[in-house]
């Protein structure tokens, strides 16, 4: 394993060390090539002047063009790489070169650098994670007692791992069954009981903070779905929430235990309180299904993503939003805060893992492809390379599994550490446990595989 | 790092040994059931969250979308039947699409067994259908109401075949002759003519179904026959029972092959010529004296300009400057006039390069676009519909539902137009047009595969390297390419007959079958063994019995409109409208941008500016539906009538206009003639006909004998030509 550059990607926050790309060594002369003639000295459509740096970053009529550090936020880069003919710069041309527009790209990322020597206008940030002391509660580990007598339902073969969470306080795994929850040693991977879920499938499995509740939720598709609590060390059941008319496909316990958020393909976020059961709020602006939702762990934000890719941070109080997070260009599939509740990583379908500073929702470091699939040969177009599922461990350090096949472990400044092979099936679920040193993974054969990893 | 196997819960059941294929068994019964329709989950975006490609032209795609987009979802392998797709499909939970089959159909047990294996993906090697086939491929329903089942057959690639009657779908081109049901069942509802049709995987085919009346009492009247045309189409008729209405008589004859020939009226001296003449082979002298008249040349010419969308203009980036469109239209017009061979006239331009000001056929590449810019795809839809007639850009976004062509034709077809670049010449309305042999072949939407430059239908593609145009040209153009001498053959029926055998003319696909298949193949084998010789089939066409019938029907063709019973009444199109009013007339009309004494059919639209958009350039051949040559389609001509019409009959001033500046009734009064010569001038001149004698006796009773005031007269020439037997060719 290589270590990257991490004092670059902790100054600039760039995902990659990218080469340095300058306005005036390699940018003005794309724009001279194709941009200057309307939007030069002479002329200036759009009052839009991209002949020097200074004019550029001015922007036009239509605002500044040029974000620092986001290509994808940057009106130019946008108009540059439309799809659409009659929408793309230059108007009735080819669009510009691969290679032009990956320049034009690298210098946006870099920081809109003037030129070679000059500093980056992207801010440095620092994403350093000091591992909060988890305060002991006192009480006994919270680990399964003597759960309720159950006998699982016979299957035609296993169900998927389509949920599974690891207990932040005891060497507990849970796994999603058909109706039911397995749950597993952390160290010996031994089961050690199983919870009923007779709703039908659990889509999502989370533990409070503390590690006594267990959520679980889900139901079954296009009838039913729930939140169902249940206390870890006596399996007795402790309370259910909503009424879907669809299987619940996201949902999380705030840290305090008062709120339950739920969300699935009414497109629709609720959020009830656990002491009365009664909705609180609805969340009513993603425009797809619900497919992750996380709060964070100081409770001060409630992350919601979409099957479109949108982001939405809020506050749970009252349900006003604080951020939009865009920068997905296809479903989210798993959201996950670092403890510190600074960062909020996402992870989803088209390739991108990313860690947002909560703060301000700024992408500190975006991984544009996760997990890459090797290319068969011959094999022509997309490959799915989504990221599938994320889980951060106790020292910052997260966890990700996706459609490349591989579980992948990144140190807190998101430099890769390891990359460790399912060799079988999908992997559909990851999980660090509570020790930092093994790693969890559920996939779609309803395996689950664990490894142990040296602490750094 | 320790790598730790925790042991399975649950020991899984046995696969079973004969799990169904996902391509082969399951993704039919998508199709079947609807559920990959354009309305549902074959949309675009798919409908209400679940996507599938449209009619199942992404397999790999569909599989990826039903097991592992949202695993644990869509289907469920530790509970199969409560998978979602079985529990929507059964409408055992809301779905839009409601109830599509039940347990207790091959579809469901199809789909429960597949995912009781574990929903597998195939393998490499599965078979896929190649050909289908119905069983029987022609009914006849002799007058009582009869039902007919069918039997689809597929042949599949190892050669195995299989009975996928349960599995495909079946529709009518003519629900009011013949309905087919859901199951296959054929079932006559009223005399006619049709085709029903079944389509599986991406195959469609068509059985003709023909029901007969049900009174008895049909003869045969045993016309003559001029030449084989007349032979094949009299089969058809017999065969439906209709019989062929009488001959038509000499002057409308006349006045019909002149018009069709020539694009203009015959003057009242080759009427008084025609009339007197005695000899038995008239028809056939007169035909060969239009053929080889320069309206033949100017009225092809014509046609041919319209369909490739000639026109000048004075914006440069899209190299169709006026300039170069009269390059073009003289390129053509000597073409015609020297009756060039079809083939070699469209392979000319099919190879096109070099300057679009001195290069004529160079033009394709820009007038058929009328683009700044040049996108082979938009070029290779338009050039496919133009000389085949197939719609290929249906199979741009999925396989053609209605067709054999696939999005791998698709592709391989643009590929031959990839490397057209345009070059600035010299001065700024000139541009070279060249192929840039090293450009890269179009890639496939779905896998994004290369595909080298392909013919329709071809099996490999056309050897790399070098200008693929030129292989293109060759297959094109080949006798034996059946796309392009059909296509051709339809067009030039069409023009004589005014309908084709297939409509409309550039929608050619197995669906939209002819309405006299043998026909058309013998107008298409006389193409190709002629020599794509123009003048030669339309002198066949124009000496059949056939093109020479009655428009008046007899008792058993007046619904006929497709099989040539008799004549059908058309109006004549704009330019020739324009042309005949003006000979009628001895008129004189100018158009803007043409010397003086230029004909309408030899106009063609010269604008200021951008020439993509839809312009015509002259009030009254607009009005008239003239194409605007703003798209390649054969509909952009217009022969519906419109309340603008109307109103430019009643009250423009064109008619007027050109009979005053013709000055045909102040000459005739001049010369002193009896009132019953001049309104007889008249009526020849306007309908090619003498007015009947009750007409004659009606007008000079109206006119009040034997006046000699010029303006009653004009009124009358007026009338006869805002006449609706004026204005259509009949």
């Amino acid at each position: 394993m290589r270590p990257a550059i991490p004092f670059l990607l902790v100054a600039s926050g760039l995902c990659a060390a990218e080469p340095v790309v300058s306005y005036e060594e390699h940018i003005r002369p794309i724009f001279r090539e194709h941009c200057l003639k309307c939007h030069g000295e002479d002329e200036q459509k759009g009052d839009l002047n991209l002949s020097n740096q200074a004019t550029v970053l001015k922007g036009g009529s239509g605002g500044v063009v040029v974000v620092a550090g986001r290509a994808s936020t940057s009106l130019l880069y946008q108009a540059i790489t439309n799809a659409d003919d009659a929408e793309r710069m230059p108007p009735k041309k080819a669009p510009l070169p691969a290679a032009q527009v990956e320049l034009i790209r690298q210098w946006i990322q870099g920081g809109l650098r003037e030129a070679t020597g000059s500093k980056s206008l992207v801010s440095a940030r620092d994403t350093s994670f000091k591992p909060a002391v988890m305060a002991a509660d006192g009480g006994p580990v919270p680990m399964p007692g003597k759960l309720p007598e159950f006998v699982p339902p016979a299957t035609k073969r296993l169900l998927p791992v389509v949920a599974m969470a690891a207990s932040p306080r005891a060497p507990l795994v849970a796994v999603a069954g058909h109706e039911h929850i397995r749950l597993l040693d952390a160290a010996t991977a031994e089961s050690v009981g199983t919870l009923a879920y007779p709703e039908g499938q659990p889509n999502v499995i989370r533990f409070s903070g503390d590690g006594r509740v267990l959520m679980v939720a889900g139901g079954k598709p296009v009838q039913s779905g729930s939140v169902a609590l249940i206390d870890v060390m006596s399996g007795r059941r402790l309370a259910t929430f909503g009424d879907e008319t669809d299987a619940v496909q996201a949902a999380d316990l705030s840290p305090d235990q008062t709120l339950v958020a739920l969300g699935g393909s009414g497109k629709v976020v609720k959020v009830y309180g656990t002491a009365d059961g009664k909705l609180r709020y609805k969340l009513t602006k993603h425009t797809d299904w619900i497919t992750a939702v996380a709060f964070s762990p100081d409770g001060k934000s409630l992350a919601s993503a979409d099957r479109s890719g949108a982001i939405h941070l809020w506050d749970p109080v009252n349900g006003g939003i604080l951020l939009t997070l865009a920068e997905h260009k296809a479903a989210v599939r798993a959201l996950g805060w670092r403890s510190d509740s600074r960062l909020l990583a996402s992870g989803g379908e088209d390739g991108q893992l990313i860690w947002w500073d909560a703060r301000d929702g700024w992408p500190t470091i975006t991984n544009t492809s996760a997990h890459p699939p090797a290319r068969p040969a011959g094999y022509h177009g997309k490959l799915q390379n989504g990221v599938l599922s994320l889980a951060f461990g106790p020292k910052g350090e997260l966890v990700s599994g996706g459609r490349d096949g591989f579980v992948r472990l990144w140190s807190s400044e998101g430099r890769a550490l390891k990359a460790l092979p399912s060799e079988g099936a999908l992997p559909l679920q990851t999980s660090i446990a509570l020790d930092g040193r093994s790693l969890f993974m559920g996939d779609a054969s309803g395996r689950v595989r664990s490894w142990s990893v040296a602490p750094e | 790092m320790k790598a730790l196997l925790i042991a399975l819960l649950f020991p899984c059941l046995l696969f079973a040994e004969d799990a169904p294929s996902f391509r082969r068994d399951v993704m039919p019964v998508f199709f079947r059931a609807g559920c990959n329709a354009g309305s549902c989950h074959g949309s675009a975006r798919g409908k209400d969250g679940f996507m599938l490609s449209l009619f199942g032209y992404d397999a790999k795609g569909d599989y990826y979308r039903i097991t592992q987009e949202m695993v644990g979802r869509r289907v469920n392998l530790a509970v199969p039947e409560q998978s979602l797709i079985l529990l929507k499909a059964t409408g055992k939970v809301t779905h839009t699409g409601g109830e599509l089959f039940a347990k207790d159909t091959v579809y469901y047990k199809t789909m429960l067994r597949w995912i009781e294996a574990g929903a597998p993906d195939d393998g490499q090697a599965v078979p896929m259908p190649v050909e289908i086939t119905l069983s029987p491929d022609r009914m006849v329903f002799d007058g009582a109401k009869g039902m007919q089942p069918l039997r689809v057959t597929a042949r599949y690639s190892d050669g195995s075949k299989r009975d996928v009657t349960e599995l495909a779908l079946f529709s009518t081109n003519n629900p009011s002759a013949a309905k087919i049901s859901k199951d296959g069942v054929v079932s006559a509802e009223g005399r006619g003519d049709t085709f029903v049709f079944a389509r599986f995987s991406r195959f469609t085919t068509g059985a003709e179904v023909i029901v007969l009346p049900a009174e008895k009492g049909y003869l045969w009247s045993n016309p003559p026959e001029h030449n084989p045309l007349d032979g094949i189409v009299y089969d058809r008729l017999q065969k439906l029972r209709l019989l062929p209405s009488e001959i038509s008589d000499d002057e409308t004859f006349l006045r019909r092959a002149t018009i069709d020939l020539t694009g203009t009226l015959p003057s009242v001296g080759e009427y008084r010529a025609f009339m007197a003449d005695t000899s038995a082979d008239k028809r056939t002298a007169l035909v060969d004296r239009l053929l080889a008249s320069e309206g033949f040349t100017d009225l092809w010419t014509d046609l041919w300009a319209e369909m490739l969308r000639l026109k000048g203009g004075g914006y440069a980036p899209s190299a169709t400057d006026t300039k170069a469109a009269e390059a073009y239209y003289d390129w053509i017009r000597q073409q015609m006039a020297m009756n060039r061979p079809l083939n070699e006239f469209v392979a000319d331009q099919v190879t096109g390069t070099g300057s679009n000001l001195t290069n004529g056929p160079a033009n394709l590449y820009t007038m058929l676009v009328h683009d700044p810019r040049f996108i082979p795809k938009n070029f290779a839809s338009d050039f496919s519909q133009l000389f085949t007639g197939v719609r290929i850009q249906c199979a741009e976004c999925h396989n053609h539902p209605f067709d054999r062509w696939t999005q791998d034709d698709y592709y391989g077809w643009v590929s031959f137009f990839t490397g057209i670049q345009r070059k600035l010449g010299v001065e700024p309305r000139e541009f070279y047009i060249y192929n840039n042999p090293s450009a890269p072949p179009a890639k496939h939407v779905v896998d994004e595969r290369p595909m080298p430059a392909t013919v329709l239908g071809g099996e490999a593609p056309v050897s790399a390297g070098g200008d693929p145009r030129k292989a293109l040209a060759v297959w094109l153009t080949s006798p034996e390419n059946g796309l392009f001498t059909r296509n051709l053959a339809n067009r030039i029926w069409a023009h004589f007959m005014g309908r084709g055998l297939v409509e409309p003319l550039d929608d050619m696909r197995v669906s939209n079958p002819p309405t006299n298949k043998a026909l058309l193949d013998a107008l298409a084998e006389r193409l190709a063994t002629n020599g794509f010789n123009l003048r030669a089939l339309a002198r066949e066409i124009c000496t059949s019995r056939v093109y020479q019938l009655s428009a008046k029907p007899n008792a058993t063709n007046a619904g006929d409109d497709r099989q040539f019973s008799r004549s059908q009444l058309r109006r004549m199109r704009a330019d020739v409208l324009l042309d005949s009013i003006v000979k009628a007339t001895d008129g004189e009309r100018g158009f803007s941008g043409f010397p003086k004494g230029v004909s309408a059919v030899r106009f063609y639209p010269r604008s200021s500016g951008d020439t993509g958009r839809p312009f015509v350039g002259d009030q009254f051949l607009e009005t008239f539906g003239r194409a605007p040559r703003a798209t390649v389609c054969a509909c952009d001509t217009k022969m519906e009538p419109t309340l603008s019409q109307t109103l430019h009959f009643l009250a423009g001033d064109t008619i007027p206009s050109q009979v005053s500046a013709g000055r045909v009734v102040a000459k005739a009064l001049e010369a002193q003639g009896p009132p019953q010569a001049l309104i007889e001038e008249l009526y020849i001149r306007a309908l090619s006909r003498k007015p009947e004698p009750r007409e004659l006796a009606e007008l000079l009773d109206l006119i009040g004998g034997g006046t000699r005031d010029r303006k009653v007269y004009e009124d009358i020439f007026c009338g006869l030509l805002g006449s609706t037997e004026f204005l259509f060719n009949h």
